[in-house]
């Protein structure tokens, strides 16, 4: 009995690898890593918060590889600490990498485990030594604003897209998902400017949306949270409950899908006395002409950002599914209609 | 007459020993007992003042001398051992015939008083102390019904000491009682002055980590066992009902919570387990979250604690032993203090080390709230000698927390959980909540 015990614990210390272990406070947290490409090379930037007594901000580091991960273990060499992505929350790439593809960074973080899936993929409009010049300003606050932009219970906004690692994985290797990530660049005013979003077909981004046009991807895709909408210059509402039902058939060897879109709102602030029916119409007619714009331009791009291959599963067989975005996501015919319910018990006093 | 003789002998060199003549009428008779057992003025008073009504009515003085007490054969073994008992032996010069008395004792106990150990908020306070007699007083008094067996046992063959066994006729556990009964009679002979000679006789084993009985001060805490169908040893000479089988439900069970509302009963009972799984988790947690599993702590977290480790020289398992080392040290030190002194050093050690321990960058902030809550949770369980086990099994679940991390936690509480399933106690299992219903 002593000698099974004796040998589990002799098992256990050797096996268990424990003095590898490294304390936390010899570990570099990055919470943002940045991955610009040029010309078949990398260039890293990990924005790492000091670990000092005063909290003084974060520090960035930069190295350039053939490879990410190269280039990851040059700073890791470089730095008195081992580099752990395990914090990782918000990976920033430049245009020119998500134009030519994400798939493969994306393969190599899901498989490898050192990131978390749910860290989240943000695509930035500028060169990214500059974003991260600019962020880095100490004037901007602690040094943890591209961290905090984008939590749920802090900074984010439904006018952000918000995508995690295993979403657009998810978009690569499905025929009929696809996803926007958020284009941000530093801004004037304040550390971080969102400036609409990116889709990505296959990993690749292929076109972008506005702000507004993010927004009501988010309501469509049953994420509006609070999200603020105006009103052609007559009003603005704020969303508080959406729900969307969509119909799914083929009419004669076409996808036809119909979507009905539920909204309540409340009145945020009204210009020259509108009507509750004024508002609703107009409310009705901009969401309706938005999102047929965004139908059109993922028609057009082919990629299925809302996921409408979704509701054909069951009609289209394996072979058919895998050429979804190309054969039959041009040929659905969308039909929306929104219904609105102005709840008008809150902040405004309107005429019926 | 002989006897006599030889039992003066055997005690001539007693401080304590009292031989005296007291002359009735015409008869002698000799009175000899030890005087730190015997309150002897009254005890003289009570046997002279029977024999004196006797002789002045006229009655058969040796008659009434026999029936004062019990009439034991004059040999000297029987007498010596008789004296030593406390008992007040008289002889009638005359005839020769001994007589055991049971005499006036001389008070050897402090009086009932508020117990020491246990603190109780709803229900009564006196408690059992050193006196038999006295426990027994105060359980019969608790649970007044003839339901209530005691047997006593004499135990030891160089010192005697007595063990009463207390059960419930009706709601024991026969096969317990007869496992009970069964050790007791057959290891008469063992000398019983501790609770380790006890555990010996009823053979539980040395390496036991949890406590295979549970000492009670107050007597509803044993009358409530005995209710449950439990036995109460009482010792002579140990100030606490010894209740056996201890189960697990003793950790969060008391019978102070009676005496509360039920949904308070229920919440107390809750937070006795939080209080059980927070100090036997939460130091390993620590290591593991600092050295091995980082990825666990939200980010905000993780920042603020890599600062408060910020210079510290160590690996989290040696800063947490350390100071939990140092925190087993000033718990065993209270015990050993004056009770004047205690507190200072409670405040030298909890605030003034605690505080200087990390201005010298020795541990993190953090560990002092760790080992602060680890310890503060420890006292919230029931009964001090439950929380040696705790105590004990904390540093398992340090150490495979630091090889393992949080794994090696979940590991630890799995081996714990084995280990308590398989304990028995008088052919009780440890982890049984509900007393299977007999045949």
């Amino acid at each position: 009995m002593i000698l099974r015990i004796l040998t589990a614990v002799l098992m256990m210390t050797l096996l268990s690898g424990c003095w590898d272990n490294k304390d936390i406070n010899h570990r570099a947290l990055p919470i943002a890593m940045g991955i610009s490409y040029q010309e078949g090379n990398y260039e890293v930037f990990l924005d790492i918060p000091k670990v000092t007594e005063k909290n003084e901000g974060i520090q960035v580091i930069s190295a350039k590889g053939d490879t990410i991960s190269s280039a990851i273990d040059h700073i890791s060499m470089n730095l008195e600490d081992q580099v752990d992505l395990l914090h990782l929350k918000v990976i920033i790439v430049d245009k020119a990498f998500a134009t030519r593809g994400l798939d493969e960074i994306t393969a190599s973080i899901i498989r490898s485990r050192q990131v978390s899936p749910k860290t989240m993929f943000v695509i930035c409009d500028e060169p990214l030594n500059r974003f991260f010049e600019r962020i880095n300003n100490p004037s901007n606050g602690d040094g943890n604003e591209i961290y905090d932009f984008f939590q749920k219970n802090a900074g984010w906004n439904p006018e952000i897209a918000y995508t995690p690692v295993w979403k657009l994985f998810r978009g690569i290797h499905s025929y009929t998902n696809d996803v926007v990530l958020p284009i941000i660049q530093s801004g004037h005013s304040t550390a971080i400017q969102s400036v609409g979003a990116g889709i990505l077909k296959n990993g690749k981004m292929v076109e972008r949306l506005t702000n507004e046009q993010t927004l009501l991807y988010n309501v469509f895709d049953g994420n509006s949270m609070q999200g603020k909408i105006e009103v052609m210059g007559k009003a603005t509402v704020q969303i508080v409950n959406s729900r969307i039902r969509n119909q799914s058939r083929f009419v004669s060897q076409k996808p036809e899908l119909n979507s009905k879109l539920y909204l309540k709102v409340i009145v945020m602030d009204a210009i020259g006395n509108p009507s509750m029916e004024e508002i609703k119409t107009e409310l009705q007619g901009l969401l309706q002409r938005v999102l047929n714009e965004i139908f059109n331009k993922i028609q057009r791009v082919q990629a299925d950002i809302f996921g409408i291959g979704q509701h054909f599963r069951d009609n289209l067989s394996r072979d058919e599914l895998a050429q979804w975005r190309t054969e039959y996501l041009p040929q659905v015919k969308i039909k929306l209609e929104v219904h609105t319910i102005i709840r008008n018990t809150g902040n405004l006093k309107l005429p019926e | 007459m002989a006897a006599m003789d030889e039992v003066r002998t055997h005690f001539s060199s007693y401080p304590d020993y009292v031989n005296q003549q007291v002359q009735i009428a015409t008869e002698t008779f000799t009175i000899t007992g030890l005087k730190s057992l015997i309150n002897f003025p009254q005890t003289i008073y009570m046997v002279r003042d029977s024999l004196l009504t006797a002789s002045i009515n006229k009655l058969e003085l040796v008659e009434v001398f026999a029936g004062l007490g019990q009439t034991v054969p004059a040999e000297t073994t029987g007498l010596i051992s008789e004296i030593l008992d406390g008992m007040l032996i008289a002889m009638h010069n005359a005839s020769g015939i001994c007589v055991s008395i049971y005499p006036v004792p001389q008070p050897n106990s402090r009086p009932i008083s508020m117990p020491i150990m246990e603190n109780n908020v709803g229900g009564g306070n006196s408690a059992f102390n050193e006196n038999l007699e006295a426990n027994i007083i105060l359980l019969r008094s608790h649970l007044n019904t003839s339901d209530l067996q005691m047997k006593n046992y004499v135990m030891g063959n160089l010192v005697k000491s007595n063990v009463v066994v207390c059960y419930m006729e009706s709601l024991i556990d026969k096969q317990m009682l007869g496992n009970l009964t069964h050790k007791l009679e057959s290891k008469q002979s063992t000398d019983i002055s501790n609770i380790k000679e006890l555990s010996s006789v009823l053979e539980f084993s040395n390496f036991s980590l949890v406590t295979h009985y549970m000492t009670y001060e107050l007597p509803q805490n044993a009358a409530k066992a005995l209710k449950d169908g439990k036995a109460v040893l009482f010792q002579e000479r140990l100030p606490f009902a010894i209740v056996l089988p201890s189960l697990i439900s003793d950790l969060f069970v008391t019978e102070d919570d009676t005496n509360h509302p039920p949904i308070y009963t229920w919440l107390l009972r809750s937070l006795r387990l939080i209080g059980l799984l927070t100090t036997l988790i939460v130091p390993g947690l620590y290591v593991a979250l600092v050295s091995v599993n980082p990825d666990v702590l939200r980010f905000e977290l993780a920042h603020s604690i890599a600062r408060s480790r910020l210079d510290v020289p160590y690996p989290a398992i040696v800063e947490a032993l350390l100071l939990l080392i140092i925190m087993e040290l000033i718990m065993e030190a209270i015990i050993r203090l004056p009770s004047s002194i205690g507190p200072t050093v409670t405040m030298v050690g909890g605030i003034v080390l605690g505080q200087a321990v990390v201005d010298a960058k020795l541990v993190s902030n953090l560990l002092i709230i760790i080992v602060a809550a680890a310890t503060i949770a420890n006292a919230a369980v029931v009964g001090f000698r439950n929380s040696y086990a705790l105590r004990l099994l904390k540093y398992l679940l340090l150490f495979l927390a630091a090889f393992l991390g949080v794994l090696g936690l979940l590991t630890g509480l799995v081996i714990i959980c084995a280990y308590v399933a398989g304990i028995r106690t008088l052919g009780v299992p440890y982890l049984q909540l509900i007393k299977p219903k007999g045949e």
